[in-house]
């Protein structure tokens, strides 16, 4: 069965090693017994007809104005993939994107597409380090956070998680992403998906839900991502 | 730390003793490469006659330029030396230049490198471009390294550049085109400019350099294709220090520089094979190891730490291609982060024979392998290792 990803941006937010995301989707798309498809869109492309997954990476400062024409004329196509249901992960630039808004350090204001009721602010600092966020549906990711902006989730906004570890959202309120249907925001890089592979595989279960497909997974050997995430668990910085 | 004792009792120290060098101060900057162009540099200048002052391999920061430059010192505070070739840490070339402005800087290169410690890659080009611009006498840039070139261009300091021919480039991608993903054509184009030394050609360790309109052969004593780059960028610093070098000799002597501490060096073992140690910063210098030293029948061991010298986030890992490994696979995995280095593996489809996290336990399992052998290590995973070989290495090359 076709699993149709769609990694948007791939060129122009693409830092920090996101691209281990899409990595991971694929191959264990592929180990469960699917065949993943990989859609690529960039600023002017056609936007692509089959879309089961949509991920997002994180991306420098500069990056997010070139690509913020572009993603608001491909807000409404997103928007609608949100409500049928697409799971989608957005890491950090897009995730800020994804929000309402975003204001710079400088006072400069990005328009985001408003699939999350989120507010991102620029700081003078950056929150860097190793992350551990406790979700409901995902049970406990690690992640590594590098950002200066601070998000701040609208009253009715589902965040992705609480920290346990780390700055999360913005470093004061305990949350760590957003939620919406099945589009998720967070700061975590790491990358996010090999070292969270319960998150990984929930993401291609509510896809093939949506296709309205059984099919049985074939098991995958997560032994190595068992490991580390002891490791992290354990990690003292 | 000595360095640290001289900086804060004597404020105005370092510009003071380094005033007195008649040829000055020349510093070295970039992402990747500092360490070996440095000692190129520093080799031929000595060839040439001159008494050079440099600071030791990795001591890259003020502190440890104020170390070598006070120990140098005679008892009546000469510095008995003509010129200075220091390596900056792009991240604290700044705390120098505000105090000793150098004469000739050259940029080798902007590249994702320790983002929990630079941010994003526009903030590291920044840095080293802040550090090409404090120049009073040149500049010198790679000219295929756009966001370099570019921060430079229109300054008033005389620039010089070197490159590779665009032929060429393709060996030689960077930093966008390494986690360039869809495969595009990259949007940053190499500055179309006259170069003081472009490398034309190679093959294995052979290269062909044009300068000015001559075509010069040389057989480098360093490894790996990025060296072929990085001489380049040594004989077009060499030679805006030395313009009436004559350039035939400069090559012949560049050829037999040997590598640097932990970069791409040698070692004997006591089986008679031998084991080649390769320091991988980030991205492109991982890339530029596995194209240069993977070949068929080389056990493959990778060392990986994650303290903050390494870099604390491991994402770099995975804009890495580790696909040309996937015939041999991966004799061990060692370093606080072996899993992490495992799993990254075993999504590329690389089988990995063990994972030891000891280092020590690692190192001696891997040396009892039959063939000829490749580390490539984290900072410092490097250092640990270089360590435990120099002990267990019945000769060093």
């Amino acid at each position: 069965m076709k699993l149709h990803i769609l990694h948007i941006y791939p060129n122009e937010m693409n830092t920090y090693g996101d691209r281990g995301n899409l990595l991971t989707l694929v191959k264990r798309a592929e180990w469960h017994g699917l065949e993943p498809v990989v859609h690529y869109y960039s600023a002017g492309d056609e936007f692509p007809e089959d879309v089961d997954i949509v991920l997002g990476g994180g991306g420098q400062d500069s990056a997010q104005d070139d690509i913020q024409a572009d993603i608001l004329k491909i807000g409404d196509k997103l928007k609608a993939l949100v409500n049928q249901g697409v799971p989608m992960l957005m890491v950090c630039g897009t995730y800020q994107l994804f929000g309402n808004r975003f204001v710079t350090l400088d006072g400069k204001e990005i328009k985001g597409i408003g699939i999350f009721d989120a507010e991102t602010i620029g700081g003078p600092n950056r929150l860097i380090g190793n992350v551990e966020v406790k979700t409901l549906d995902f049970g406990v990711l690690y992640g590594f956070e590098n950002h200066s902006g601070k998000t701040f989730l609208g009253k009715n906004q589902k965040p992705l998680g609480t920290v346990a570890r780390g700055a999360g959202n913005n470093g004061d309120d305990k949350t760590e992403g957003a939620r919406t249907m099945n589009a998720i925001g967070t700061y975590c890089h790491g990358p996010l998906l090999p070292n969270n592979p319960a998150l990984a595989d929930g993401i291609i279960r509510l896809a093939l839900s949506n296709k309205n497909a059984e099919f049985d997974l074939k098991p995958i050997d997560d032994t190595l991502a068992d490991h580390s995430r002891q490791n992290a668990a354990h990690r003292k910085y | 730390m000595p360095g640290l004792v001289v900086e804060t009792l004597i404020p105005g120290y370092l510009g003071k003793m380094l005033g007195q060098l008649k040829d000055g101060v020349v510093v070295i900057t970039g992402t990747n490469g500092k360490t070996t162009t440095t000692k190129m540099v520093v080799e031929l200048l000595q060839q040439s006659g001159k008494k050079v002052l440099t600071n030791p391999t990795g001591s890259n920061l003020t502190r440890g330029i104020i170390s070598s430059v006070s120990q140098q010192a005679t008892a009546g505070g000469r510095l008995p030396f003509d010129i200075a070739v220091f390596e900056l840490d792009e991240a604290y070339a700044r705390q120098f230049t505000d105090v000793v402005k150098p004469r000739f800087v050259l940029g080798l290169n902007a590249s994702r490198d320790q983002l929990d410690r630079f941010g994003e890659v526009d903030t590291v080009a920044r840095l080293i471009a802040e550090t090409m611009l404090s120049a009073i006498d040149g500049i010198i840039v790679n000219a295929d390294d756009k966001r370099l070139s570019a921060a430079v261009g229109s300054s008033e300091i005389p620039l010089s550049y070197f490159g590779v021919k665009p032929e060429l480039l393709k060996f030689f991608p960077r930093d966008d085109e390494i986690v360039s993903v869809s495969g595009k054509e990259t949007t940053l184009q190499a500055a179309k400019v006259p170069l003081s030394v472009e490398l034309t050609a190679f093959e294995g360790d052979k290269a062909t350099y044009r300068i000015g309109k001559q075509s010069y052969d040389a057989v480098l004593s360093v490894t790996g294709q990025h060296n072929l780059q990085n001489a380049a960028a040594a004989l077009a610093l060499v030679r805006t220090i030395l313009p009436d070098a004559d350039t035939g000799k400069l090559v012949r002597e560049l050829a037999l520089v040997k590598p640097a501490f932990g970069r791409g060096q040698s070692f004997t073992l006591k089986n008679g094979t031998n084991l080649q140690l390769n320091l991988v910063k980030n991205p492109a210098s991982f890339r530029q190891g596995l194209a240069s030293y993977v070949c068929e029948n080389a056990e493959v061991m990778i060392a990986i730490n994650d303290r903050v010298a390494d870099s604390r986030d491991m994402s770099w890992l995975w804009d890495i291609d580790f696909s040309t490994l996937k015939g041999q696979g991966v004799k061990l995995t060692t370093g606080t982060r072996a899993i992490d280095m495992a799993l990254r593996l075993q999504y590329d489809d690389i089988h990995v024979e063990k994972v030891e996290p000891n280092m020590e336990k690692a190192i001696k399992q891997f040396v009892q392998a039959k063939n000829d052998k490749v580390v490539f290590a984290s900072y410092t995973a490097m250092l640990s290792l270089h360590a435990l070989l120099s002990k267990e290495a019945g000769k060093r090359l």
